[in-house]
């Protein structure tokens, strides 16, 4: 019944590169007035880039873009939303402080210059049931919603600027099933209403209970779209792998040695039940699941910055003392963060000081530090990590993703550490410094550093780990050598969990 | 997807201008303030005396001990202290009782020196327990402030005849005045602090990115209050030496020293959000500030005036080294 419905939007050869990545290489997308269609592929695959280049924020380099058949150049964020298309944020994007009628009126294009008390609620009462908020007072401060709420605001706030094209950017991310339920209802409801959606999501689930069509991208294509009924969520899968592992991941050791780390019974808020895990010499451990599922908690606990409710972890034998990173660092446990930016890096400051922060005070004496040995110190750590070297006093703000990376990991070669806990080691890292990061993570562990990765690119965690456990909405759901995972089974695990 | 976009825009060109931004923004104060000495010296009538000279330069030490002081707090990420006066005043204070009570200036500088210290690792920990520091430091000035006021009901506070308190004013070396030896080593103990010890460079970390220097196993509360005690030390001796200078003290004293303080770390380029700077750079920035004071008395502008330039002056300078830092970082 779709195929009668008429197109509205047809992007036509889009193809963007950044520098040598081709983000976008000649894709095809289409989207029919009053259908869902769902985007889906792994990170880094393209779908944030056409959903960029959709809503004005990125410029292709070549394509043609035609909304009910005439061309458009959406050359902005303003000529976008002129347009009619209007983004759905992950984050959000109203004030705290004000009231949900307030925000509704904020950014309104056609609104007059005063509004009355009356005429807000009015108009927002009218907005707010057509996400199914018929129930909330509109003199409600923001802050006072729950994310769920907050997050069909949102919604409301794009249906005041009345958007022919609606943009979901996974809006469910962060929110429970009862929560999921209500956004995914708005939703329907706007596709009823004959507005077109676009929706992006990792969750397998929600693609198959409310898109009509389907379009897959992998590494920077497009495959054509497809209904929804017609597939089975194996043959999505295999749609958005669908690619090689090939040599970007390193060897495999085939030694196992004793038991490094140890968790037993660890209790740890945002994580229902128990978890216990171990590291042995040669190992890397795997931790996977998506945003929300625990692992990220879990391996702040390890690293001392997150709380540890009930029981223990042993290095080598002995208890670690968890409770404070500082505490963490004497015991040998490194920890790369997810987000460098937020508190892996110190952007203003030079390479080698970088570098040198965890470690400043074993080059120190009697409080000096000694430049010296600072900088000798400094440099192995550049060139085990394969940082320019002769770059040690330029700023780390000036460099390229993969090589920030490369410093916040390689910070901690300076404390000899036992253990090196990583999460999303390669976020927002280039082919090339990836397959570096791969291989100096093996490289550490076969020379006896107990690794843990958390990653929520089940492809990575595959091609690294030796063992990989896998997590869902804050609970450990299975744990197994990783030659007993196929990609697909591992997808499934992390995504379409219906229990 | 940004950094690499950044990357393919004309990298090259970008490393140039950024590396030209940032020589801009290092040599801009010193060639300023050697224009501004040129300019002064054939315009305004008795720059050049030697008088006018010495007086610049004692004003400078001054506020220069306090801002490299400052320099500390700022570089921690903690803002600024609001209570520069009313510290300064209870410290010069101390030093005429403890004088007066010892009759020795020696102890009476180091009672004052702990004294200082004191209110500031008693600031420091407030702060550290998550406070802002601007707020800390303007309610606690205000406090020592009302002391100080109550407990002299605002009159002078003055040495008698029979001890000489003002030594360490008056002695110069090679017609050097001490206080301008003092900022001066003052200045240069302080550059190599910050930079070459550990408290120095944990300061530095924690400005620059609090969340990072904490995964690092830096503690942000010692390393706060670490900068207070740096920052107290500074005013401590800056309180000796006014003492030693101005020989009575009273409450509403040295008004302008808090906004000068402030004036000359911000001119120096300290950046606000802390982790860029250099006590050297306040020291310079101190010098600005009380010359341009000191050209303004010269050619007899009238308070309200005097004001006005001042601020027009630091915010000027204020808005080109942050646009200059914005161009040079991106």
């Amino acid at each position: 019944m779709n195929d009668q419905l008429p197109l509205r939007l047809r992007a036509k050869g889009i193809t963007k590169s950044f520098g040598a990545v081709n983000a976008l290489a000649d894709v095809d997308f289409e989207l029919r007035a009053g259908e869902v269609m769902a985007l889906l592929g792994e990170n880094g695959a393209g779908k944030s880039t056409i959903v960029k280049v959709i809503s004005g924020l990125i410029v292709p380099d070549q394509g043609e873009i035609t909304l009910d058949g005439d061309v458009v150049h959406l050359t902005s964020v303003r000529a976008s939303q002129e347009a009619g298309i209007a983004v759905v944020q992950q984050e959000f994007s109203t004030v705290g402080s004000m009231t949900v009628a307030e925000n509704l009126v904020l950014g309104q294009n056609s609104a007059p210059a005063w509004w009355s008390p009356k005429k807000l609620t009015v108009n927002a009462k009218g907005i707010l049931s057509r996400v199914g908020l018929d129930d909330l007072d509109p003199n409600t401060p923001v802050d006072k919603l729950s994310v769920a709420e907050m997050q069909l605001v949102e919604i409301a706030r794009v249906l005041a600027k009345d958007a022919r094209i609606i943009i979901f950017d996974e809006p469910t991310a962060a929110l429970s099933d009862a929560e999921i339920a209500r956004v995914l209802d708005a939703v329907k409801r706007l596709a009823s209403e004959g507005r077109s959606i676009i929706y992006v999501t990792h969750r397998l689930g929600e693609v198959f209970e409310i898109a009509d069509r389907v379009t897959i991208f992998r590494n920077g294509r497009s495959q054509p779209a497809e209904n929804v009924a017609d597939l089975t969520v194996d043959a999505v899968v295999a749609k958005m792998i669908g690619r090689e592992l090939g040599h970007l991941y390193p060897e495999r050791s085939r030694s196992r040695g004793e038991v490094l780390l140890e968790a037993r019974n660890l209790k740890v808020p945002g994580i229902r039940g128990e978890v216990n895990l171990t590291v042995r010499r040669g190992e890397i451990l795997g931790l996977t699941g998506q945003l929300g599922s625990g692992t990220s908690e879990l391996m702040q606990a390890l690293a001392g910055t997150n709380d540890v409710l009930a029981g223990e972890v042993n290095l080598e034998g002995t208890p670690v003392d968890l409770r404070s990173r500082r505490r963490g660092i004497v015991s040998g446990v490194a920890y790369c963060s997810p987000d460098r930016k937020r508190d892996g890096i110190f952007a203003g400051l030079s390479i080698r000081r970088n570098l040198s922060s965890p470690w400043l005070g074993s080059v120190s004496k009697a409080g000096f530090v000694s430049t010296r040995r600072e900088s000798s110190e400094a440099l192995r750590s550049a060139t085990d990590f394969t940082i320019d070297t002769t770059r040690l006093n330029s700023t780390v703000g000036t460099l390229s993703g993969g090589n920030q990376q490369k410093v916040a990991l390689g910070k901690w070669l300076g404390i000899h550490p036992r253990v090196l806990l990583v999460e999303e080691p390669t976020r927002g890292v280039d082919v090339g410094a990836r397959a570096e990061i791969y291989a100096k993570l093996r490289a550490l562990s076969d020379a006896g550093v107990g690794i843990i990765v958390a990653s929520s690119d089940t492809n990575e965690i595959l091609g690294l780990s030796d063992t990989i456990a896998t997590y869902y909405r804050g609970k450990q759901t299975t744990i197994k050598p990783a030659s007993e995972w196929t990609e697909p089974d591992l997808v499934r695990e992390v995504m379409h969990r219906e229990d | 997807m940004s950094t690499t976009e950044a990357m393919s825009v004309g990298y090259q060109n970008r490393a140039a201008t950024r590396k030209s931004m940032n020589i801009l923004r290092n040599w801009a104060l010193p060639l300023l303030l050697v224009l501004l000495f040129v300019i002064s010296a054939l315009l305004v009538p008795n720059f050049s005396e030697l008088t006018t000279i010495r007086a610049i330069f004692l004003q400078t030490a001054l506020i220069g001990i306090c801002a490299v002081g400052m320099t500390a707090l700022t570089l921690s990420g903690n803002l600024f202290s609001l209570g520069v006066t009313p510290t300064v005043i209870l410290g010069a204070m101390v030093y005429v009782w403890v004088g007066e009570a010892s009759k020795s200036m020696w102890i009476a500088a180091a009672v004052t020196i702990v004294a200082v210290l004191v209110t500031g690792v008693v600031q420091g920990f407030i702060v550290s327990l998550g406070l802002n520091a601007v707020i800390v430091t303007l309610a606690v000035g205000a406090v020592i402030y009302g002391v100080t006021a109550l407990v002299t009901k605002g009159a002078l506070v003055e040495p008698s005849e029979k001890v000489d308190l003002a030594g360490f004013a008056t002695f110069a070396i090679f017609g050097i005045p001490l206080p301008v030896i003092v900022f001066v080593v003052f200045t240069a103990v302080a550059w190599l602090l910050t930079q070459h010890t550990l408290i120095g460079r944990k300061i530095f970390l924690l400005g620059a990115n609090k969340s990072a220097a904490e995964i690092s196993g830096i503690s942000p509360r010692a390393t706060t209050v670490w900068a207070f005690i740096l920052m107290s030390f500074g005013f401590g001796i800056a309180a000796v030496l006014a003492s030693a200078q101005i020989h009575s003290v009273q409450a509403d004293q040295l008004p302008a020293l808090t906004l000068d303080t402030v004036a000359a770390v911000l001119v120096g380029g300290c950046a606000v959000s802390g982790g860029d700077g250099s006590p050297i750079k306040s020291a310079i920035g101190a010098l600005f500030i009380a010359t341009v004071a000191q050209i303004m008395v010269l050619l007899s502008v009238p308070d309200g005036l005097k004001q006005l330039v001042l601020g027009i002056v630091v915010v000027a300078l204020v808005v080109i080294l942050h646009v200059l830092r914005k161009a040079g970082s991106r």
